[in-house]
């Protein structure tokens, strides 16, 4: 495909916490290391859930590191397709522009999930009526994806890769990435999804779940936007 | 097309009140030295009936706006003359309509070229760029002002003459596919070559501007756009004054006037300071990319390189600085 042919050339941004590594089997040394990371990533999802949600001014960066001058090798963000054993892993460039990644925990109102969920169980006393009728699982039906398919079984703060790893929701890049692979290099290259705070500097990336429900991930349509009219003052028509 | 520099300012020992004749200067100078001293004289000595009954406001309003008139194009202004017109516009906005607006004078930054890429599998015709574009750069409320046209067509060919941009049912339709136009910024404008006063020029960083105090309104540039991205105020641009964006610009969203032409400026007041244009940022779908073409890391670079891309109109080798692209 000529894309793959150009996977030099994708020296664009991209994001965060990086696997570091085209090789699957390096991957997986490292999952054990990242079985224990989240830990550290959850405090500080937690600690930005804390602010206002919603308004750009408050969009905070993710635990991300920067690329620190020439020479150092940046990291490499490797999104894998489907199928971790057999298939190719791709490289969706190095980060050569300072990015962060939107916060999403400050957005989720019924965050963090283990208020009820302890593991696998629910905690009897806060048992709700209804507590998820917000869901439309659309894309489930779809797909014939559970729960369990995307949010880690004993703890449903995190996500659930297919490699084994978990990853916070803030990250929901690398889960949708292992299908959408597609989508997932035209974000890392900036022509999908959105970048906030300018052209200049440090991107503020849109995760995959800032615009898609991701359980019914298509846009809904709606009525367009129709400028408002001043009232014509007199019979003077321009 | 070549413009005359005007004569300098005058200098330390040339002061506006004295010895007109004597020095050498240009027509627009000599009336403005001529009358803005008439005007300021009749304060003091009160020869003047009708300027002598005015209150001292109105006074400097008709003063103000009689150095606006008779001051020199944008362009070959010097740094201490676009700071005097600017303070002037500034003055007059707050006498005339009580706003406190900031007219900024930012030039180009060196090494930026600005491009535009736009998605059209993405855009689904919300028209919030639209919206965000009227409030971002003062558009005339009153004539419903757009600058960005998003055109509905059905899928399989691009037809901008069968191209609906009025559409008002719920979006996306079955089988349409929709397509922003603006200002393409043409790195070779048909616009600017036509106008016969040099009100309208490209800026370092690419994009075309216009000077609407040198504008005469002879319409020119409308006719030599091919993308109709150019509008003309054919009434007193109304906003009103709790809609007034004041973070403006001289080349960009000030107040405009009756008579002249105006569009979109790639919002050069965002834009010359690292922020992206109002409709970019406001784009629910993602579909607008916005970057610096010099830029090798840009995203907009990165469209270029991996996208299918066109342009509109491109046989026409205006070279617009603005693409579409699909998924």
């Amino acid at each position: 495909m000529r894309r793959r042919g150009a996977a030099t050339m994708w020296r664009v941004a991209l994001l965060a916490t990086a696997v570091g590594c085209g090789d699957l089997r390096r991957a997986s040394v490292t999952d054990t290391a990242r079985a224990i990371a989240p830990a550290a990533a959850m405090m500080d999802t937690l600690a930005n859930a804390t602010r206002e949600p919603g308004a750009l001014a408050t969009v905070l960066a993710a635990p991300v590191q920067h690329w620190s001058g020439p020479g150092a090798r940046p990291f490499e963000v490797t999104l894998r397709t489907a199928d971790p054993t057999t298939a190719l892993s791709r490289r969706f460039g190095m980060i050569t522009l300072r990015t962060s990644l939107r916060t999403r925990a400050p957005d989720l109102n019924q965050y963090p999930c283990t208020s009820c969920h302890l593991g696998n169980t629910i905690l009897a006393d806060r048992r709700a009526a209804g507590a998820h009728e917000n869901i439309r699982p659309v894309h489930p039906a779809q797909t014939g994806a559970v729960c369990s398919t995307c949010h880690a079984p004993g703890n449903v703060d995190l996500l659930a890769l297919r490699s084994g790893e978990r990853e916070t929701l803030d990250h929901t890049y690398r889960l949708c990435a292992q299908c959408h692979f597609s989508q997932a290099e035209s974000w890392a290259g900036g022509a999908h999804g959105k970048r906030l705070d300018g052209w200049q500097g440090r991107r503020v990336l849109m995760g995959c779940a800032d615009c898609h429900d991701p359980h019914k991930p298509a846009l809904e349509p709606r009525i367009p936007f129709r400028a408002p009219q001043l009232e014509r003052a007199g019979g003077r028509s321009p | 097309m070549t413009i005359e520099r005007p004569a300098p300012p005058p200098g330390p020992n040339e002061t506006d009140d004295g010895s007109v004749m004597q020095k050498r200067m240009d027509r627009r100078r000599a009336l403005g030295v001529l009358f803005g001293g008439m005007a300021a004289g009749a304060q003091a000595v009160s020869a003047c009936a009708p300027i002598s009954a005015m209150s001292d406001e109105e006074r400097e309003v008709k003063l103000l706006a009689w150095r606006e008139y008779i001051k020199g194009n944008y362009q070959f202004m010097t740094e201490a003359e676009r700071a005097e017109t600017i303070a002037r516009l500034e003055r007059l906005a707050q006498v005339k309509r009580g706003l406190d607006v900031t007219i900024q004078s930012t030039g180009a930054q060196p090494g930026v070229v600005f491009g535009y890429a736009f998605n059209i599998s993405k855009c689904k015709g919300f028209r919030s760029c639209i919206e965000a574009c009227i409030n971002e750069n003062n558009l005339d409320r009153r004539a419903a002002t757009q600058y960005i046209r998003i055109f509905e067509m059905a899928d399989g060919v691009i037809d901008l003459d069968h191209a609906d941009a009025t559409f008002q049912h719920e979006v996306p339709a079955e089988g349409h596919f929709y397509m922003g136009t603006q200002c393409f910024q043409c790195a070779d404008p048909p616009c600017v070559k036509v106008c016969p006063v040099g009100a309208t020029w490209q800026e370092p960083d690419g994009i075309t501007v216009i000077d609407y105090d040198w504008c005469i309104g002879c319409r020119y540039c409308m006719a030599a756009c091919p993308y109709w991205a150019r509008r003309f105020n054919w009434s007193e641009p109304e906003v009103p004054a709790a809609l007034v964006n004041p973070n403006q610009h001289y080349l960009g969203n000030r107040q405009r006037k009756m008579g002249a032409v105006e569009k979109c400026h790639f919002c050069i007041h965002r834009t010359r300071q690292g922020r992206l244009p109002a409709c970019a940022e406001a784009c629910p779908t993602g579909a607008r990319v916005f970057g610096n073409l010099l830029d090798p890391n840009s995203e907009i670079r990165w469209v270029l390189a991996n996208k299918r891309v066109f342009r509109l109109k491109e046989d026409l080798k205006t070279e617009p600085r603005f693409w579409y692209y699909t998924d």
